[in-house]
């Protein structure tokens, strides 16, 4: 039960985080290799503002001790800056592998600084003392209380889930999709292609800050061991797996590769002369993993459909639905299929009853008028 | 053609390592009309292009449009003065629906602010559904209805320039510069296009249109700029550049200008 209870909070929080990787790589389309490094950023914030003055020879800095709710959006904060810095460097003009390598380069430099200078946060050694926040208010014991942090981060990887998807289905969405499909052809309906990558990096920074604060509360202690710069690769599996894009195949995706992971590795014979073999095979399995679906199966579980017209014929419900639907309901073979019919659709003939040659209204959509200003 | 000048390009340059590729090149667009920017492969035309919406940075001139300077500015500055160009080849947004391609060619971007992300979503739903109708209308003129929910990607070559015509058409720009908008298109098709550019003009657009097919040049275009070598050897009605030796020489060819 213990067992089950902390593979699925590290689902949840992971979950958080491979939402936030989705706005960057599954909707803007860059390949971001840093961002596993900001979430170890929030946790380090989160650690060094709830743990209090450090006590020689531990060494961090702040050494505040705020309540963790109060760490959270701090933490937050502090991985929108730095990632403030490395988008502004990397989005402006690079792209593609570019852009990789660029954000590689900058998880790396933070990751040689966190592990050498150990004023920072106390070096290879870590940080630790972020035990249960909140238990005696809650009046929780140890095994409540991860049962109750399990909660917490289902709860919040709910709200960000319906976040990532209202911001999938909105006109924001669809933009940062147009600008990954094609950015040249963005710029020339007015798109500043900077401006909509960079919001879209900002928003999932936050994420992996968010998520980092709750990594925190997981492990208690944190230190570089927990975050090689290559754990990027199995958040890249499971949002291949789950479909890039799609918020819903994202959060499938990571509980699928997840709970796979260490269901597999569980029953791998384990050499005592080479501890390495285990967390060795895991990357061979990772690697295997990405391969294999780009192969065969590149969108993904749950692709990323293209958003139908909602005005259009009514169409709710998921696949399921509608194949009921079709079995049933002889006219929603018409209205259910998705695929054009080239008679079209007999619901537009009402919609469509302006006359061509009429002004119909085209300058309604005229750039340069009042919301150009926004 | 005592038009108020929409756009006026003077002594535009640009090198591409040694090669002037655009060598002080002058024009002059009237508002309302339709000109047609002909000249051989290489004469650049698509250089000029590039420079006047932002693609490349030009080495000095000066390119006013309706007395503003677009030199130095962005894209996508360029494009919401009202300003939109085409590619030599479509440029769709391939994993979006036709409808949503030609809803983002309508360039609300205030809907696409983060804070009405969040706040507003029920308002902005409301917003589109009343776009929709608008682009129900131009789908319908350029005949994409039944592929409507379609990813782009997957129209063909010829429903693709439609496309490209229909994201326009929801744009409504002032000035909508086409680059070759009949390069590999079946004649059935080029009358479409034809018929669309005239559209586009009575509809209030100027437009700017780079084409070697010389019948429709001389059938449309009010005005012809004809570019050699990086500069403007001649302007004006397509009848007057048959007489001129500089443009026979350089394009047209002394046997046959239809060929």
């Amino acid at each position: 039960m213990a067992y089950w209870v902390t593979i699925l909070t590290e689902c949840c929080i992971f979950g958080i985080l491979a939402l936030g990787l989705n706005m960057v790589w599954g909707w803007s389309g860059d390949f971001d290799l840093a961002f596993y490094g900001y979430m170890a950023l929030g946790t380090y914030t989160t650690m060094v503002v709830t743990i209090g003055k450090p006590l020689p020879p531990v060494e961090y800095v702040l050494g505040w001790q705020i309540p963790f709710l109060a760490a959270i959006p701090v933490a937050m904060v502090v991985v929108v800056a730095f990632a403030a810095i490395i988008g502004a460097i990397a989005l402006r003009n690079l792209r593609e592998i570019y852009f990789a390598i660029t954000t590689l380069g900058a998880i790396s430099a933070l990751y040689l600084v966190v592990q050498n200078y150990t004023p920072l946060f106390n070096g290879f050694n870590g940080l630790f003392g972020l035990v249960n926040p909140g238990a005696d208010l809650l009046h929780l014991d140890y095994h409540s209380y991860r049962n109750f942090l399990l909660g917490f981060c289902a709860a919040i990887l709910l709200v960000v889930y319906l976040f990532a998807q209202r911001v999938s289905t909105s006109p924001f969405g669809r933009m940062l999709r147009a600008v990954r499909d094609d950015e040249r052809a963005a710029a020339v309906y007015g798109r500043n292609i900077f401006w909509a990558k960079y919001r879209a990096y900002l928003m999932g920074a936050s994420l992996a800050g968010l998520a980092g604060a709750l990594f925190a509360v997981y492990l208690g202690a944190f230190n570089p061991s927990a975050w090689a710069p290559q754990e990027i690769l199995v958040l890249y599996a499971a949002i291949l797996v789950g479909g890039r894009g799609n918020p819903r195949g994202v959060v499938l995706g990571v509980f699928a590769v997840y709970i796979g992971f260490v269901e597999l590795t569980r029953y791998l014979p384990t050499i005592d002369s080479r501890p390495e073999f285990a967390p060795a095979f895991r990357q061979i399995l990772i690697g295997l993993l990405i391969i294999l679906m780009l192969r065969f199966r590149p969108q993904g579980i749950l692709p990323d459909r293209p958003r139908l017209d909602p005005d259009g014929p009514v169409r709710r419900g998921g696949p399921i639905v509608a194949m009921l639907r079709r079995r049933t309901d002889p006219r929603a073979v018409r209205h259910g299929s998705q695929a054009p019919t080239p008679s079209g659709d007999p619901a537009f003939g009402q919609a469509t009853g302006a006359s061509p040659d009429a002004p119909a209204g085209t300058g309604a959509l005229r750039p340069g008028t009042s919301e150009a200003a926004g | 053609m005592t038009a108020q000048p929409l756009l006026v390009i003077s002594d535009l340059h640009k090198q591409f390592g040694g090669v002037a590729a655009v060598d002080g090149a002058s024009m002059v667009v009237p508002e309302g009309a339709i000109v047609g920017l002909i000249g051989p492969n290489g004469a650049g035309k698509s250089s000029v292009i590039d420079l006047v919406s932002g693609f490349t940075r030009a080495d000095r001139g000066s390119v006013l449009f309706d007395g503003v300077e677009l030199l130095g500015r962005r894209p996508d500055e360029i494009s919401r003065m009202g300003l939109v160009r085409t590619f030599q080849s479509p440029r769709e947004w391939g994993s979006l629906t036709v409808m949503d391609n030609v809803l983002l060619g309508g360039c609300r971007w205030a809907r696409e602010s983060i804070r009405r992300t969040i706040t507003s979503a029920g308002r902005l739903r409301r917003e589109e559904h009343a776009d929709r109708e608008t682009v129900r209308d131009i789908l319908d003129r350029f005949g994409l209805t039944a592929v409507k929910d379609v990813p782009a990607g997957r129209l063909s070559g010829g429903q693709k320039r439609l496309l490209e015509f229909a994201r326009i058409a929801a744009a409504s720009p002032r000035l909508v510069i086409l680059d070759e908008p009949m390069g590999g298109v079946n004649p059935v098709l080029g009358e479409r296009i034809g018929s669309a550019i005239l559209d586009f003009a009575h509809r209030g657009s100027t437009v700017v249109v780079v084409e070697h097919n010389l019948p429709f040049i001389e059938h449309t275009c009010g005005v012809v700029v004809v570019m050699d070598l990086g500069a403007v050897i001649a302007e004006g009605p397509f009848s007057s550049l048959r007489q001129d030796a500089r443009v026979v020489d350089a394009y047209l060819g002394s046997e046959d200008p239809h060929v």
